[in-house]
């Protein structure tokens, strides 16, 4: 009891803070509301979306879950998978290697979890420097271009308003992972072993495999990521996932998932996203020197955390 | 307490939109912006002085708003908030050559003009480049001062910032080439990125003097890496021995051009950059079509314009050293 | 529950070891008391950083915004300076300055009851645009050298920065080791409930650990000052990661309730000593990254197998014949 309400608290606030941006907009920047805002904000969710559900995972995967590299491997990714295409690989292979590519990434880390017993914190804090570091080595820092035209539209285009890669990757992932979570064994499982991992094992799930499984989502989804990056930029860069670990933490804890693991659900991740963008569009909208969007956002996640220790006390 | 603390954070965020919107209703002047590669450094902090100038001496509203990390994807954003805006002409001063591709389009839907300053994008489609100095003046200026001061002979370090920045990428490439070209006994080393501090700028700089004992020079290139390159060579006790100097301003390189750990540092006037971008966005809004050479108020030398590759060219690189840097401000 | 794992500091003093031979060899610039004495001047503020991270560690938390406590007390450090302070006052200022940063972070820990990783993310956030704001774009360049001749020179012929980075040490040695506090501290780290149940203040302890945290980085911050004359707004932006990747390295265990002083002094020392070698073999500065997540991947993988591979030793020596 005590524990489904601390997500549920956190979701309320996270509620109420929406309510109140969108009303302090209309009521002193009503510009604001046009079309061209929400496509931008759309633009720029996609890739904070898909690793901030992949880092919402390992978290909720539990066992001290952390994937401090998510940013980086966007990063390696990107440049990998341009390397190989100007080494020859054909352009069509491009979107399935990135990935594919994620997935190997997250493999890495996942391993170093399960096989080796590292801990999370420092097995990613481990690949942080080593996928990052190796993007920026590979390439001396330069961008890698070349990114075949034909991707360009899937970066840059939109349906109506909103982005294709908004349409074909955030809005299938977040509902299959939420329909997994909530509708299959796999689902139950991960939130069984993130609630309490002894007893999971002691049921006989394979925690180690689901666990594995997790960092290798994790993985995919920045390989989508980076995927997107390239479309939308049409070259690889070194330093693309930049801050992204710490933005996409804060996402899923705003979001509602417990750092402990076993509560919470992606779609308050999505609409933590979304708030996240918002906010920084909005102050940039209002003209507020951007130098108080990271102190403002550290902020929201300290009150937002402590708001919620609050109701929950009250609750029990 | 939870809501009365919600409440309060809304009231202090509501005042803030106020202030910003009433100074938006208030203005039908064009409005301009400039976008750097990020806030918080005295280069671009002069940048922006000047362009405030400009905006009061032209009528016009200007918008100063960058990234807090050299991050493309937020300028990226910051400039696509900037069009939504409403905003009519938009200067940027690009991280990254092609990071400007994706609002080109949607600024020509706008019909809001979108152009480069300090740091370019050549084949993106911006309307034009206001440019400092050019690339290659920059390079060659800084070997062939550095060349002068150690006889055309020696081992040369080199530090630079981001390993992504374009802009000081390509201004290595023409000290390179400079090099290559005209002083065959001068050898450059190999670019080290120290990233944004200037401690690890400090300590590149030391280690390079250390695996390097005839080290002659050593350049800074990003701005950031000048105290850093400066303070290493003071620290060493190689005053005189090695010639720091890079593209610093006059105020950050003074202290070490006076105690000599710099020998000579070669900038622009930022505050004058920022004034021309200003006036360019101005007569780009206004639809004026430049001329080869453009009489700027408040400019004193008039400002040449190719346009053929859309360079309006702000001048000649300055030299600063322990003689004339007190003459300048910036 | 207080041992130190002794096998982590033989193998780093090893690879230290190991990698000044490779580099001496490698480089004949590598091997010079100057060199030593460059190494060692690098070092010293992740040193007392690192030493702090060991406390805050060792009571089960983790501070991700060290860095940024680092920059602040530096700002207000060389303010003071500027404003024409002695040095002694500067230096107090900037200890002062870490030692509350520490407090606030502390406080949001052990009072708010948010975890210390959540906690110290968003802090980071809070800290750096306190220095935007503080420092308003202009760097504090080419300041006093009032710090530099206090902590850059030489007392009995031995550099000052040694010194208070020994004294610094042994004192945390005994603090942790034959005080109340440091075994409050590890057992906290061990088992937050038991401690509590033993009649611990738990509260009180880690809170202790952050304001030690912070005010270990204030120092850090007044060398900054003192080596570099300079703050500039990127201060302290890598520093943490930094920290907290040699202090696991050394040994300091990242749930708590272990801590090895000497092993996180050797942790950064390999750190600083790989970084300065690299570039002396002129291997660009880029790939040091790579080889900071190698080394603290191999390190802890490899131990896990070899201590694997030692208890099965045992076990097989312990089988009746």
């Amino acid at each position: 009891m005590k524990l489904t309400s601390l997500p549920k608290a956190r979701i309320l606030v996270l509620f109420v803070l929406w309510l109140a941006l969108l009303g302090l907009l209309a009521m002193f920047a009503p510009a604001f509301f046009q079309p061209a805002v929400l496509r931008s904000i759309l633009q720029f969710s996609t890739v904070l979306a898909l690793v901030s559900l992949g880092q919402a995972l390992v978290v909720l995967g539990g066992g001290a879950g952390i994937d401090l590299a998510v940013g980086a491997m966007v990063s390696l990714v990107a440049i990998l998978s341009m390397l190989a295409v100007r080494a020859g690989l054909p352009g069509f292979l491009l979107p399935p290697a990135a990935i594919l590519l994620g997935g190997l990434l997250g493999l890495g880390n996942g391993l170093l979890v399960t096989r080796l017993g590292l801990l999370p914190l420092i097995a990613t804090l481990g690949t942080l420097f080593l996928y990052g570091g190796l993007a920026l080595a590979l390439t001396g820092g330069g961008p890698v271009p070349g990114v075949p035209a034909w991707l360009f539209p899937f970066g840059r285009g939109t349906l109506g308003l909103v982005p294709w890669h908004f349409l074909a990757f955030v809005l299938p992932v977040f509902v299959l992972v939420a329909l997994i979570l909530s509708q299959t064994a796999w689902g139950r499982w991960v939130r069984a072993m993130g609630f309490r991992e002894n007893a999971a094992r002691l049921a006989g799930i394979p925690v180690s495999r689901v666990r594995l499984l997790l960092y290798v989502t994790s993985g995919l989804l920045a390989g989508m990521a980076a995927l997107v990056t390239l479309a939308w930029f049409g070259s690889a860069r070194p330093n693309i996932g930049q801050n992204l670990e710490l933005e996409s933490l804060a996402a899923v804890l705003v979001g509602g998932v417990s750092i402990l693991g076993g509560a919470g659900g992606v779609f308050g991740v999505l609409a933590a996203v979304l708030f996240i963008v918002s906010l920084k569009t909005a102050m940039q909208f209002s003209n507020i020197a951007t130098t108080w969007q990271v102190g403002a956002i550290g902020l929201l996640l300290i009150l937002v955390l402590l708001i919620d220790r609050r109701t929950v006390r009250w609750n029990a | 307490m939870s809501w009365k603390k919600i409440r309060i954070a809304g009231v202090l965020c509501g005042a803030a939109l106020l202030a910003a919107a009433g100074s938006a209703m208030a203005a039908e002047k064009p409005k301009v912006a400039f976008v750097p590669q990020i806030v918080g450094i005295p280069y671009f902090n002069a940048m922006e002085a000047g362009g405030k100038k400009a905006a009061a001496d032209l009528g016009v509203d200007f918008v100063y708003s960058g990234p807090v990390d050299t991050n493309p994807v937020d300028q990226l954003q910051i400039v696509e908030t900037l069009l939504n805006q409403g905003v009519q002409a938009v200067a940027v001063s690009v991280l990254d050559a092609s990071s400007l591709a994706p609002v080109v389009e949607e600024a020509k839907a706008r019909g809001a003009k979108l152009f480069t300053s300090d740091s370019d994008a050549p084949d993106s489609g911006r309307a034009l480049y206001v440019a400092q100095a050019t690339d290659e003046d920059l390079g060659h200026t800084i070997i062939d001062e550095l060349a002068s001061r150690v006889g055309g002979e020696g081992t040369i370090g080199i530090v630079s910032g981001e390993a992504t920045a374009t802009n000081l990428n390509t201004w290595i490439s023409f000290m390179q080439e400079e090099a290559k070209a005209k002083y065959p006994k001068l050898k450059l080393l190999e670019p080290q990125f120290a990233g944004g501090t200037a401690e690890r700028a400090a300590q590149i700089a030391t280690d390079l003097m250390t695996a390097n004992p005839d080290l002659k020079g050593i350049i800074a290139v990003a701005s950031t890496t000048c105290p850093g390159v400066a303070q290493a060579i003071e620290t060493a006790g190689k005053v005189g021995k090695v010639i720091g100097t890079g593209y610093c301003s006059p105020n950050t390189a003074k202290p070490y051009l006076k105690n000599g750990a710099m020998g000579f540092t070669v900038l622009w006037d930022p505050s004058a950059l920022g004034y021309l971008t200003v006036w360019a966005g101005k007569q780009l809004v206004d639809g004026v079509t430049l001329t080869a050479l453009n009489k700027v108020p408040g400019l004193s030398q008039p400002v040449s314009y190719d346009a053929r590759t859309g360079v309006l060219l702000l001048g000649k690189p300055a030299v600063f050293t322990a003689d004339n840097v007190d003459q300048f401000n910036f | 529950m207080s041992t130190e794992p002794i096998g982590r500091e033989l193998v780093l003093g090893l690879a230290i070891l190991a990698a000044c031979l490779a580099f001496a060899l490698a480089s004949p610039f590598f091997a010079t008391p100057a060199n030593a004495l460059i190494i060692g001047r690098n070092a010293i503020e992740l040193l007392l950083i690192g030493l702090g991270l060991t406390f805050v560690l060792a009571g089960g938390g983790i501070d991700v915004a060290v860095g940024m406590v680092m920059g602040l007390a530096a700002i207000a450090a060389a303010h003071g300076l500027l404003m024409g302070l002695p040095a002694g006052l500067a230096l107090t200022l900037a200890v002062l300055a870490g030692t509350l940063l520490g407090c606030l972070t502390g406080m949001v820990v052990a009072i708010g009851r948010v975890p210390a990783i959540v906690a110290t993310i968003g802090l980071y956030g809070v800290y750096r645009t306190a220095i935007f704001v503080w420092l308003g774009g202009q760097w504090l360049s080419g300041l006093p050298s009032g710090l530099t001749d206090l902590l850059s020179g030489t007392l009995l012929g031995l550099p000052v920065a040694l010194l208070v980075v020994v004294l610094a040490y042994a004192l945390a040695h005994v603090l942790l080791r034959r005080t109340p506090f440091g075994i409050h501290l590890l057992a906290v780290g061990h088992d937050e409930d038991k401690a509590r149940l033993m009649g611990v203040n738990v509260v009180g302890t880690r809170l202790v650990a952050f304001a030690l945290g912070g005010g270990l980085a204030g120092l850090a911050g007044a060398f900054h000052v003192a080596t570099y004359r300079n703050v500039e707004m990127t201060i302290g932006s890598n520093t943490a990661l930094d920290a907290i990747a040699a202090v696991i390295l050394g040994g300091t265990s990242i749930l708590g309730g272990r801590a090895s002083l000497l092993g996180t002094m050797l942790g950064i020392i390999l750190l600083r000593v790989l970084q300065n070698g690299l570039v002396l073999v002129g291997v660009p500065s880029l790939w040091q990254t790579v080889v900071t997540g190698l080394l603290l991947l191999g390190v802890l993988s490899l131990e896990g197998h070899l201590l694997g591979l030692g208890d099965r030793l045992r076990n097989f020596w312990r089988q009746p014949a």
